[in-house]
């Protein structure tokens, strides 16, 4: 368990960091962001909004306080979840607008993700159990290419050839035109219709990582001595390769989890924008376009928790699969 | 030289006069013949080479200027006059490519050589160094590990103002530096506590010799590796964050040919030209290094090569007799 309280405590640390360097990044870069975010307001939404002006500064900087006043400012608005009014949804707040297209993000990146590590795994498994057969030769090689394609050239050839010319998904928005989100069945086959076509995208794009971890640790896994000693016991085939190569496998690629899931967040911002998806990657990439910092600012911080909470929940798992860690 | 130098070995001494002929004959340098030895790297050599190539003698195969208006030229599909078909503003689609092969090259190239020198003088720093250092710079490593690079890098390009190439050399540095370092990191600690470390310190050498004399010499394939790695995330990372917009559109380079082919709708429009020509360009490039990082990996890691030959590669045994000589030598 220590080594759990080890890991929580970095979290928290990271997420302060994760902060402070969001804190920083407007203030260290030339020009002032402030004067971006204000003009893209009338005279009349600014004497409506008394506050507003004080929050962007605390935010982004340019104000007339000291750095340290706005950084206690800023960190105890992130603590009350309060990150300003979205410019480019006015009069929206910023945590009205991650509210709504968030979820959609995390639907499609975790049920992507989800999947994903589980092919990956599996036949990164089995090609190293059957060095040479035709999973090794035919799937390996075919996902290594997929996933060296760029993500954005997947989805674009994707949406060209199977959504548009063969017609099987559809290519544009999380649902049909006419529907409003809420929890009904024409709603949610609609969402689920709309999802699959980036769900597949990003399933070509990173199954190939999980896949060649895999395959790297359980070949050199398959040689040692338990798997042969569980051989000679007389075990089936298939509970060696499971349970005896690919359990203890499959913990060094869990590691790199980190690294692949914070990449897969990134990918999403393609993805999404090439679907015209409304989740978080196309609103962050709106809001920077459109010089909305307050929401592109809280966009950085909310997708790091998300990477983080994933990161978390990796751990609880590593802990349920290796039992070394839980008497160190 | 001791007992142990296998060059001794009469039956390894064979296998050793090949690569010898090769380097005499041709004066290859003794890395790119380890490199061309092997198929994956092979193959990957060629393709990045053949992007180099066209990168080089762009100017003189380019039919036209990649950013020529001409609405009498526009959306037309690929033909003899403009193989890679043109856009809607009519410009010729293969001159972009060929021209942004330039940019987008130099881009990656120098993005991934700040990135992992950082990444190498980092982590050999705090692995040699040890304490405090080590610490700090290993929680640094695996707080970029968990900020995601990709939004980071959009919301840091809407705060610069200047997207020159300078500019996002630093950035992208900046961002992709962690990915390697902490394997450099590793590395180096491992490397640390072996004997001809200790025999090399125990002998008074300085702490620059120890780094350049003992460690960099064999990290270098694991630090050529992080190389071609960050040049292509690089490659790819630029790309797409001029493909989102987010960069200088007026410059030519396949990110801004994608750029302007998603801005204009054309895949909606059924013009599958404008996207699939400088993406396919990407994706080749990207492909030749991924197939060179896998052709170093499996120098590095014996057991993930692919070929079953009955005897090990001649070139490989050298290079592996050469490392031997090295450790064993000195101790």
């Amino acid at each position: 368990m220590r080594w759990f309280a080890r890991r929580l405590v970095f979290y928290v640390f990271a997420l302060w960091v994760a902060l402070t360097i969001n804190f920083l990044l407007p203030r260290m870069m030339p020009g002032s962001p402030i004067d971006g975010i204000l003009q893209h307001l009338t005279p009349a939404q600014l004497a409506a909004n008394p506050g507003i002006v004080k929050t962007y500064e605390a935010l982004v900087g340019g104000g007339n306080n000291s750095i340290w006043q706005d950084y206690i400012t800023y960190l105890s608005r992130i603590v009350h979840l309060d990150f300003g009014v979205s410019t480019s949804h006015y009069p929206a707040p910023v945590s009205q607008v991650i509210g709504q297209t968030l979820p959609y993000s995390i639907f499609l990146v975790g049920v992507a993700f989800f999947l994903s590590f589980l092919i990956g795994t599996g036949i990164g498994m089995f090609a190293a159990w059957r060095r040479g057969g035709a999973v090794d030769n035919i799937l390996v090689p075919t996902f290594m290419a997929l996933s060296a394609f760029p993500a954005f050239f997947t989805a674009l050839l994707g949406l060209y050839f199977l959504g548009l010319k063969a017609g099987w998904f559809p290519i544009q928005h999380a649902y049909d035109n006419g529907l409003s989100p809420g929890f009904n069945w024409e709603f949610l086959s609609s969402a689920f219709r709309h999802a699959q076509l980036p769900i597949l995208v990003i399933l070509a794009a990173y199954t190939g990582g999980w896949m060649l971890n895999m395959r790297t640790v359980m070949i050199n896994t398959i040689g040692e001595d338990y798997v042969t000693m569980a051989h000679a016991k007389g075990l089936s085939d298939r509970r060696v390769m499971t349970w005896y190569a690919g359990r203890n496998a499959i913990l060094p690629p869990l590691n790199g989890f980190a690294a692949l899931f914070a990449s897969a967040v990134g990918g999403l911002v393609f993805i999404e924008y090439i679907f015209s998806y409304p989740g978080a990657g196309l609103t962050l990439q709106q809001a920077v376009l459109g010089n909305d910092y307050a929401l592109a600012q809280a966009l950085l911080v909310v997708l790091s928790v998300c990477v983080i909470v994933a990161n978390l929940l990796m751990d609880v798992l590593n802990l349920i699969l290796d039992p070394r860690l839980r008497t160190g | 030289m001791s007992q142990l130098d296998p060059t001794l070995d009469p039956a390894l001494d064979l296998s050793l006069e090949a690569p010898r002929r090769i380097r005499r004959g041709f004066h290859v340098p003794g890395w790119l013949a380890l490199l061309l030895s092997n198929t994956k790297s092979r193959l990957g050599l060629a393709m990045v080479g053949l992007v180099v190539v066209v990168a080089v003698i762009a100017p003189w195969i380019s039919v036209a200027d990649p950013n020529g208006f001409s609405l009498l030229a526009a959306r037309q599909a690929p033909s003899w006059n403009h193989l890679f078909g043109t856009t809607d503003q009519g410009s010729d689609i293969f001159s972009q490519v060929v021209i942004g092969a330039r940019r987008s090259l130099l881009l990656g190239f120098f993005a991934a050589a700040l990135a992992t020198s950082t990444a190498a003088v980092l982590g050999i720093t705090a692995a040699l160094l040890g304490g405090l250092v080590d610490d700090v710079v290993n929680v640094l490593i695996n707080i970029f590990l968990v900020i995601p690079p990709i939004p980071l890098l959009v919301v840091m390009s809407g705060y610069v103002q200047d997207h020159g190439m300078t500019t996002m050399i630093v950035v992208l540095a900046l961002v992709l530096w962690a990915f390697e370092a902490r394997i450099l990191r590793a590395q180096a600690l491992s490397l640390k506590s072996r004997d001809f470390v200790d025999a090399a310190r125990a002998s008074g050498e300085s702490t620059a010799r120890i780094v350049f004399g003992e460690l960099v010499p064999n990290m270098i394939s694991r630090i050529a590796a992080a190389f071609v790695l960050v040049f292509y995330i690089a490659l790819l990372v630029d790309a797409g964050l001029e493909f989102l917009g987010l960069a200088d559109v007026s410059k030519t380079s396949w990110g801004v040919t994608l750029y302007w082919a998603q801005t204009n709708s054309t895949v909606l429009q059924g013009e599958w030209w404008p996207f699939f020509f400088p993406g396919a360009a990407l994706a080749f490039t990207v492909l030749g290094l991924v197939l060179l990082l896998a052709g170093i990996d499996e120098f590095t890691n014996p057991r993930l090569r692919s070929e079953h030959k009955p005897h090990r590669s001649r070139l490989r045994m050298l290079f592996g007799g050469r490392l031997a000589t090295r450790e064993e030598g000195v101790s």
